[in-house]
């Protein structure tokens, strides 16, 4: 009898473990999607003689952003959430550390790894649009570097970690990374678009701007469509399975799966309804189903359905003008992703303090606050701008941030890449150009 | 040479290849992160080099 009991115990407990793996396996690989809507998005949103190479970066952010958090990414995130001193808690992230790589008594550190590679993506997925059309593609490698396994991870360490100091001494509260994701990499490309410039054309003499349109809207609101997809794998990602007991957010506090099944629908339809009512543009409208998550996203285990519902309508109504105003202060963002992302993340942060202030913080924690929120605010915009502002300066200074001029005017697709995307199209160049070898 | 960690699948931990090597370990480390910061370097000169034919071209 005491013999089945320890069987069953210990095989209840391996279901257990294998549970998770599971979960975290699929969450991953439903998160691919977001990368894939986002190549759909870039290439829709680039004219037609860019839109191999605005694939090729978005292609190539993923592929290097993988290496990368292996060598150093993960063990940023272990090692720094009491802030800029490394602790000995990130030994276990170590590119040689025993835990890295397949390891019969762990059954975790992989699938934990390979989520957070796909956040990481998504990341520098977020500042790969703003830059289409103009950006060296090694430049924007680089950054894509700095944003994904170094700025974004950092900021998750300090809020988005159980023994973040943002969490332990404001009671930060961030369950769907608004803050750590969406502002972080909204002002890193605010910061790499001041120093990269507009697109040759966007702006006239007098400082009046023109539309540079889609070459291919049905495949930028498909690809919109996909990232959505894509959410619910991030969001199942960002909730705790404990087997045998209830769900935990990344903070340790209870939740429950059920919660984000509400939330997340409810303000993205709230998204997209702002947008199609203050706009009518189909673009905007799947614009506003993301901004409509990202102003629910930090609170989305706490809100009451229909509020997030109202907050969804909120992200899909400010995109727009907040975009215009960028444009006014002459900043090129191709596809508003400084607007969608980083105004509505500061949004997303800021309205935990206002409607879901005084939840209590998991253990010794300050409750949720105002005051805790901006706070958090103030560090993921620092967090974002300043990384992106200076390395990009570093990359312009150097000659080797944005692509000549009259490279611009012929295409990025005959500079960079040696097949054409659409041969049978008329006017195609061909004869005294060829592409890249 | 053997790359296993292990003789026996019995209480293993670590059983990537090389897990009991550190220094094999830390030379296919180096390796790696040479061919993944080189491939940048080398797209950069290839863009330069590109562009420039561009320019001379058009």
């Amino acid at each position: 009898m005491e013999q089945q009991i320890a069987e069953l115990t210990k095989s209840s407990g391996m279901l257990g473990t294998v549970d998770v793996e599971i979960f975290y396996w699929w969450c991953t690989a439903i998160m691919i999607c977001i990368h894939a809507g986002f190549l759909a998005y870039e290439m829709g949103a680039s004219r037609a003689k860019n839109v191999l190479a605005s694939g090729v970066k978005n292609i190539l952010a993923f592929a290097f952003i993988i290496p990368t958090f292996f060598f150093f990414g993960w063990w940023i995130y272990l090692a720094f959430p009491n802030g800029l001193i490394p602790s000995e808690a990130g030994n276990v992230g170590l590119p040689w550390a025993p835990e890295m790589g397949p390891n019969l008594q762990d059954n975790a550190t992989g699938v934990f790894w390979a989520a957070f590679v796909l956040f990481a993506a998504t990341t520098a997925s977020v500042f790969s649009g703003a830059v289409i059309e103009r950006i060296r593609v090694s430049a924007f490698v680089i950054l894509a570097i700095v944003l994904g396994s170094g700025a974004w991870i950092l900021a998750a360490s300090w809020g988005w970690h159980p023994d973040g100091w943002l969490l332990k001494k404001f009671g930060y509260h961030d369950v769907g990374c608004a803050g750590l994701i969406h502002v972080v990499a909204g002002f890193f490309a605010l910061g790499v678009l001041i120093n990269l410039g507009p697109r040759i054309g966007k702006y006239n003499a007098d400082g009046t701007a023109n539309d540079l349109l889609p070459h291919n809207i049905p495949m930028v609101l498909i690809g919109l469509m996909l990232i959505i997809v894509g959410f619910f794998g991030f969001l199942g990602g960002c909730a705790i399975l404990n087997p045998g007991a209830q769900w935990t957010n990344i903070y340790g506090q209870p939740m429950t799966l059920s919660a984000y099944g509400f939330n997340t629908l409810m303000c993205f339809s709230g998204g997209i309804i702002g947008a199609w009512i203050t706009t009518r543009d189909p673009f905007w409208m799947m614009s506003g189903a993301l901004a409509g998550i990202f102003v629910a996203a930090a609170g989305l285990d706490l809100w009451y359905p229909p509020l997030a519902f109202l907050l969804g309508i909120v992200g899909g109504v400010i995109i727009k003008p907040g975009n215009d105003f960028l444009v006014k202060m002459g900043i090129d963002d191709s596809v508003g992703a400084v607007s969608v992302h980083g105004f509505s993340g500061i949004l997303g942060v800021l309205a935990v303090g206002i409607f879901a202030a005084g939840f209590p913080g998991p253990g010794d924690a300050p409750a949720t606050s105002f005051m805790g929120q901006f706070v958090g605010v103030i560090v993921m915009v620092m967090c974002g701008f300043i990384p992106g502002y200076l390395v990009s300066l570093l990359l312009k200074t150097l000659g080797v941030l944005r692509v000549p001029d009259e490279v611009q005017e012929i295409g990025l697709d005959l500079a960079e890449i040696p097949s054409k995307a659409y041969p049978e199209a008329a006017g195609y160049k061909s004869a005294t150009l060829a592409p890249a070898e | 040479m053997d790359s296993s960690p292990i003789t026996t699948w019995e209480g293993a931990g670590a059983y990537f290849t090389f897990a009991h090597m550190p220094g094999v370990l830390y030379l296919i480390l180096a390796l790696a992160v040479i061919v993944c910061f080189g491939t940048i370097a080398m797209a950069a000169k290839h863009e330069t080099e590109a562009f420039k034919k561009i320019a001379g071209k058009d």
